[in-house]
């Protein structure tokens, strides 16, 4: 029996509106769960979701991605890359997992919320395949990294991190708790689909999937891509969703949105994909800098497409452009210098070919970060390692809980943005995490940094030990330097003038 | 540090499929470049994702894909191994098509 091309019964088949009489609509659609904005029912149904599939080829389709994704892991299991790999790379895997793994059923809570609360039958019904993926990757993203659990115990963190008060962990839960996890329906097809999936994880699914090839582990390089392809599918909820926004006067909105989920996506991955890409992945094997990945992804490709839906550039754009420059530097140098209170071992990334590669790709990085990674290399060299440990704590910004930092040295620029609201003085990264908070106030209010909590006594003893036992870091999966300052002996007889070439 | 060139890139046209390591890839530049007669297709290798673009629009046919991957092809197969793209999409049975609306 012939059967019908997909064309021919497609829009019938995803007709799934009807009148309700046993409840009313709001009772089937509460607008705290929808999110409709005031756009009525039939004004969702010209939602038309741009990159269709049916369930016979959504079945097919993800058998061969996930063939695909287990037999170049079973083909590789014996090339010894556990073994092999730079102590950076393995780092990159450790950070990797545990950021990614449970804020993928995160994501498939909220494909799951658009499946059921949708206003429109097509974002319904894409959002329930974009919830199958979202399971996938997380199962896949907690069983590659299972075999190395054996070997170290760091591997354990893709499981445990979220479980935790790892100040990482925090970070990351509330940024995806504010973009996808407590949001309605449609605030999640613009936030989670359209910022986020179609923007942002293109820099760790691919970018870094490129770096991953360059360093000969296709195993990680071919799986994450394979996530990427779903990505790219399910992203496409939000676009339509935006179309029925804007023509139904709800530009604004939609904009603010977008802005917010733009300037939360940015913070998380300079913290995750910046350090991994600029000073983790060794020297030879880098394809292009975090910045130039930031330029072909975000800028070249995502904000374009902002731009064909109508939509404007964020406020902030030239504040965020300027930031592609030094944020995630000063992320990775918080973070070696941090490094007990992390579940990977962060690398350095600090010889001397390193640093002209940094100088290259973003001059003036010498006369800047490079001032403080001086003091460090001093420091290691005079055998005085516990003076590039922490005693203090940071000042972590109530918005993005991660610490407030910026451009050091020469061109310093570092300042707390504060902000006083009903008797508690809040302190932000930037203008942008604090017009965040202006918007919506109550529902951040109340959220206490792991500075905070440590403040209110909560994390007892109040020292690092203390903070360790607080973040459920046991010994084994407290980070220290990925190459134990081997790195370091390319400074003993260098004077300080010729370090930078 | 900061230019201008760096914010200004969203100032372009370029769209097209973005795909995975795979074995489709020569294939599906040919189709390209035959479905897309006229136009420069510029073709960007980053070994793990290749880049395939062109200004404004880019159509991939089925029937054009059989032929130069020389076996059947179903257009929802391109999923497997479409891991991004530049532009909006359209997605039919028998070809799809990646493009912009406005031109900036």
């Amino acid at each position: 029996m012939a059967l019908l091309e997909r064309a021919e019964w497609y829009d019938i088949a995803r007709a799934t509106n009807w009148t309700p009489t046993y409840v009313t609509d709001s009772e089937l659609f509460p607008d705290v769960m929808s999110g409709a904005q005031g756009v009525s029912a039939e004004k969702w149904e010209v939602y038309d979701e741009p990159y269709k599939t049916s369930y016979p080829e959504y079945v097919r389709v993800q058998r061969e991605k996930d063939a695909g994704a287990y037999s170049v892991k079973a083909a590789l299991e014996r090339s010894r890359m556990f073994e092999n790999a730079d102590p950076g790379w393995l780092s990159i895997l450790k950070s990797h997992y545990g950021a990614i793994a449970l804020g993928e059923y995160a994501a498939m809570s909220a494909e799951a919320r658009m499946a059921r609360f949708g206003r429109a039958p097509g974002m319904r019904n894409m959002a329930t395949f974009g919830m199958l993926d979202e399971n996938r990757h997380a199962q896949l993203q907690l069983y590659f990294p299972h075999e190395h659990c054996p070997k170290d115990r760091q591997f354990d963190w893709a499981h445990k991190a979220y479980h935790s008060n790892e100040w990482g962990a925090i970070a990351a839960r509330h940024a995806f708790d504010d973009l996808f996890l407590a949001r309605s329906a449609t605030d999640i097809a613009v936030m989670l689909t359209f910022a986020f999936e179609t923007g942002f994880t293109n820099m760790q699914f691919l970018g870094l999937a490129a770096d991953a090839a360059e360093t000969g582990d296709f195993t990680f390089s071919s799986l994450i891509s394979s996530i990427q392809t779903d990505e790219s599918r399910h992203a496409q909820i939000g676009g339509p969703a935006l179309q029925v926004l804007i023509t139904n006067g709800r530009k604004a909105e939609a904009q603010k949105l977008v802005d917010m989920a733009i300037a939360r996506a940015w913070r998380i991955f300079s913290l995750l994909t910046g350090p991994a890409m600029d000073y983790y992945t060794p020297l030879e094997h880098r394809k292009q800098s975090f910045k130039e990945f930031m330029q072909e992804w975000i800028v070249g490709q995502f904000e374009r497409s902002l731009i064909d839906l109508g939509l404007d550039l964020p406020w902030y754009w030239d504040k965020m452009i300027a930031e592609f420059e030094y944020q995630h530097h000063a992320y990775h140098l918080g973070v070696w210098f941090w490094r007990p209170t992390v579940w990977w071992n962060p690398a350095a990334g600090m010889t001397p070919d390193c640093r002209d590669w940094l100088e290259e790709k973003y001059p003036g990085w010498n006369d800047t970060f490079g001032k403080c990674w001086d003091v460090i290399i001093d420091n290691l060299l005079a055998g005085k390692p516990e003076l590039t440990l922490p005693e203090t704590l940071p000042i972590v910004c109530n918005m993005n809980q991660l610490p407030i930092c910026a451009i050091p040295g020469k061109g310093w620029n570092v300042q707390d943005y504060p902000l006083d609201y009903n008797g508690r003085s809040y302190h932000f990264n930037s203008e942008i995490d604090r017009w965040i908070f202006q918007q919506d106030p109550v529902r951040y209010r109340d959220h206490m940094t792991v500075v905070d909590r440590f403040l209110a006594g909560q994390i007892q003893p109040a020292n690092l030990a203390g903070a360790l036992l607080y973040m459920d870091l046991a010994p084994g999966e407290i980070g220290s330097d990925a190459h134990q300052y081997a790195w370091v002996e390319a400074y003993r007889n260098t004077p300080r003038n010729k370090r930078i070439a | 540090m900061l230019t201008p060139k760096t914010a200004d890139g969203f100032r372009n046209n370029r769209v097209g499929p973005v795909l995975r390591a795979s074995g489709i890839t020569e294939g599906v530049i040919e189709a390209a470049e035959e479905d897309n007669p006229g136009k420069d297709i510029r073709v960007d290798d980053k070994v793990a994702y290749v880049r395939i673009d062109t200004e404004g629009e880019l159509v991939l046919r089925r029937a054009t894909l059989e032929r130069t991957l020389g076996r059947p092809f179903r257009m929802s197969e391109l999923e497997v191994n479409l891991a991004s793209f530049a532009g909006r999409i359209e997605t039919t049975d028998d070809y799809v098509r990646f493009y912009y609306e406005k031109t900036l």
